[in-house]
């Protein structure tokens, strides 16, 4: 496998020189469309070097946020699917509407713990369209994927986590998952699919073309008796935004039964400002230590 | 290779009794005089009378002296211990026989016991602290790093030395390895791991590298090339405040610890203090943000430290300063979209980078200027660094793409190391053939 490069041209390749200082979000406010043919850079390239991280950033951001969407849709904790690569995209930016994307891109399972063994042969393809309404969050999002996964081996799955769920005790007595040093103990992995699955659905919500999000680690967990068999819990969540860096707790609630669609409430704590800061050490990374109603 | 056997600075250790002080008395000097007591022998003589303790008492004032009184003759009661070179056995057995004086042998080699003790004590002192029994494959605390950082130094002080170009905010010494064949000011590469101090796969991949090239001169013709001719100075732990409170309070904790009056929020993002575009975009002035700039450029002292010695030094070539995550190798400039004048070069250079790093592993990293591939940041070394005139400044941001994100699991951590030293080794090495 080539390693990944340069492929996009730059949407407006010129004479080489020195280019305007100006702010990302102008540079973005470009009637043109932008055509973006992920493949034309090839393994010689071409003359110049590309300044082409405008386009394809976009571009990965839109497939990260499709990625989130279609996760949480699946409302499947054994299907979840991260990014591997994207293949060719194109995006239309207007500075009324905002910004709409077209994108090809490869994933693959979501499974921390294997790393590139199992890489081979197991990419699904997904195409999307992503729209990104002016700065704003929740961008709209079609999406379809190639299986990756046999039906009937993820409805087992999935019942197989649910039967875990169902079985542990509580109160769960977890600090974090993973832990400090990236650990998850696979008897914690179905609480993590499944928190991840949920964080899904809030990550897609806050995603805009500039901000896009990772679930960084869950630092508490509950779960409650039901009276239907759902499982019911209560999550606290970091996710880190790439863009400002910012770690952002946010508390999450799910009710999930397999094959049913997923249920998720949430709230993420702002982040704070100068007037707002109490003299806590832990600054903006504080999270909340009880659970209240939401 | 320099160094001096350490056993002698140690304190005494319990029991003290008489015979184990005079014993470590003998190992300290044997360790500084180098002395030698193959065959020598205690003697222990109790005196039955008055007139065989004052027998005793001529052997003690034999000129050249004969014996060593560990234990000398006092009073009856009390035994007479003494030892006896080996050349003066047989003279001296032969004089306590034939006066009557009957003895015991309390040690039969001196030499073998000393022999015995030291490696006892050099055993113990192994555990703690020798870089052999480290564990690369692990994270570790600021005062685990630090136990190493001294360790290493002594075991390869021929060509390690460790320099101090500050302190932090809370007075954190902030060493840096120095790692050279000699020479004035040779022109010199810089690496930095853990300006961030929830990087933990930065730091160690600092230490697995600092080891690598120890381990790699003399062996790996590319390497040695560069350090026969170039100096490589590595500070590991950017952030000693931050890395701490990583451990203490806040695994994801970022910036600095710094605190001023009136500010309710704690810390500064080291990597937007710099004095190039300072306070611009991609940088916060909110003092709660985590790309807080700071109240001034270079206001932070752990990058003050780094801009005086580097500045001072005057002869540096390259910056590398390691992040993580997000698997990317880029260039300056981070302000700004504009491209440096050596453009072409680094780009070239950042794709040969990647391609020996992807060789390792499999592992794939995209490339390009720092604001075109990542974000735009202000205030950032590698664009200080460029703008200070080191035209080879790079900033990588190593695995994962966000799977664990922060929280790499220490099973990668030799894997990371390994791939990313190949990319070092490439950007050293071009440094090294493009004198400027």
């Amino acid at each position: 496998m080539q390693p990944r490069r340069q492929r996009l041209p730059a949407p407006w390749s010129g004479p080489r020189g020195p280019r305007p200082t100006a702010l990302l979000l102008a540079l973005l406010l470009l009637l043109a469309p932008v055509v973006a043919p992920a493949g034309s850079g090839g393994p010689d390239d071409p003359g110049q070097p590309q300044d082409a991280g405008v386009p394809r950033r976009l571009l990965q951001q839109a497939a990260r946020a499709a990625l989130h969407f279609f996760n949480f849709r699946s409302g499947s904790p054994s299907a979840l699917r991260v990014l591997a690569e994207v293949q060719e995209g194109r995006a239309w930016m207007n500075p009324k509407e905002g910004c709409k994307v077209h994108v090809v891109f490869s994933t693959e399972r979501y499974n921390p713990e294997s790393l590139l063994q199992e890489r081979e042969g197991r990419l699904g393809k997904c195409s999307a369209r992503v729209f990104f309404k002016n700065q704003k969050p929740r961008p709209t999002i079609n999406v379809t994927c190639t299986r990756l996964i046999e039906k009937k081996k993820r409805q087992q799955e999935d019942y197989l986590l649910y039967k875990q769920m169902k079985q542990l005790k509580n109160p769960l007595e977890i600090v974090s998952i993973p832990d400090n040093h990236g650990h998850i103990d696979p008897s914690l992995r179905p609480i993590w699919d499944l928190a991840f699955l949920g964080s899904s659905y809030v990550m897609w919500e806050m995603t805009t073309q500039v901000s896009h999000y990772y679930l960084a680690q869950l630092t508490s967990v509950r779960q409650w008796k039901t009276n239907d068999d759902t499982i019911d819990f209560d999550y606290t969540v970091l996710l880190h935004e790439l863009s400002t860096q910012e770690i952002i707790p946010c508390r999450i609630h799910l009710v999930w039964y397999p094959g049913k669609p997923l249920k998720v409430k949430y709230h993420c704590q702002e982040l704070q400002t100068p007037e707002e800061a109490s003299g806590t050490e832990e600054g903006s990374a504080v999270v909340p230590t009880e659970l209240s109603n939401f | 290779m320099q160094g001096t056997p350490g056993g002698g600075t140690r304190p005494g250790p319990s029991p003290v009794d008489r015979r184990t002080l005079l014993v470590f008395s003998f190992i300290l000097a044997a360790a500084l005089g180098q002395m030698n007591f193959t065959g020598d022998q205690v003697l222990r003589v109790p005196a039955k009378d008055e007139k065989q303790l004052s027998l005793l008492g001529d052997l003690e004032g034999l000129k050249p002296q004969k014996v060593d009184f560990w234990r000398g003759p006092a009073r009856l009661s009390l035994p007479v211990d003494m030892r006896v070179p080996f050349s003066e056995l047989k003279d001296i057995k032969a004089y306590l026989e034939s006066h009557g004086l009957a003895y015991s042998i309390m040690i039969k080699d001196i030499q073998v016991l000393l022999d015995e003790e030291r490696e006892a004590m050099a055993k113990s002192r192994r555990l703690e602290r020798s870089t052999n029994s480290f564990s690369y494959s692990s994270y570790h605390t600021l005062e685990e790093i630090y136990s190493w950082i001294d360790n290493f130094v002594m075991e390869h002080s021929d060509i390690v030395s460790k320099i101090q170009i500050g302190n932090s905010f809370e007075n954190q010494a902030t060493p840096v390895l120095k790692f050279s064949t000699g020479g004035s000011r040779h022109p010199a590469i810089w690496i930095d791991t853990g300006i961030h101090s929830r990087e933990w796969i930065t730091h160690a991949t600092g230490i697995w590298t600092a080891n690598k090239i120890v381990s790699d001169y003399g062996k790996d013709r590319v390497l040695t090339d560069i350090l026969n001719a170039m100096d490589i100075f590595i500070e590991l732990v950017t952030n000693p405040d931050g890395f701490a409170f990583t451990h203490s309070m806040n695994r994801l904790w970022r910036k600095n610890k710094s605190i001023r009056p009136g500010i309710f929020c704690i810390g500064v993002d080291l990597n937007r203090n710099w004095k190039s575009g300072f306070g611009g975009n991609g940088s916060n002035s909110n003092p709660c943000s985590e790309t807080y700039h700071g109240p001034s450029p270079q206001s932070e002292p752990e990058v003050a430290a780094i801009v005086n010695f580097i500045t001072a030094h005057g002869n540096f070539k390259a910056l590398i300063s390691i992040h993580s995550y997000s698997q990317m190798l880029m260039y300056p400039y981070g302000r700004s979209l504009e491209p440096v004048s050596n453009q072409r070069e680094l780009y070239d250079l950042a794709k040969d980078a990647v391609e020996a790093l992807y060789k390792v592993h499999g592992i794939e990293y995209i490339f390009g200027s720092l604001s075109t591939t990542l974000y735009v940041a202000s205030g950032i070394t590698v664009d200080w660094a460029y703008d200070s005139g080191i035209k080879y400044a790079f900033s990588f941001e190593l695995r994962d793409t966000g799977q664990y994100g922060f929280l790499l699991p220490a099973t990668q951590i030799i894997p990371t190391a390994q791939e990313t030293w190949m990319a070092l080794r490439t950007i050293m090495e071009h440094t090294l053939n493009h004198p400027y």
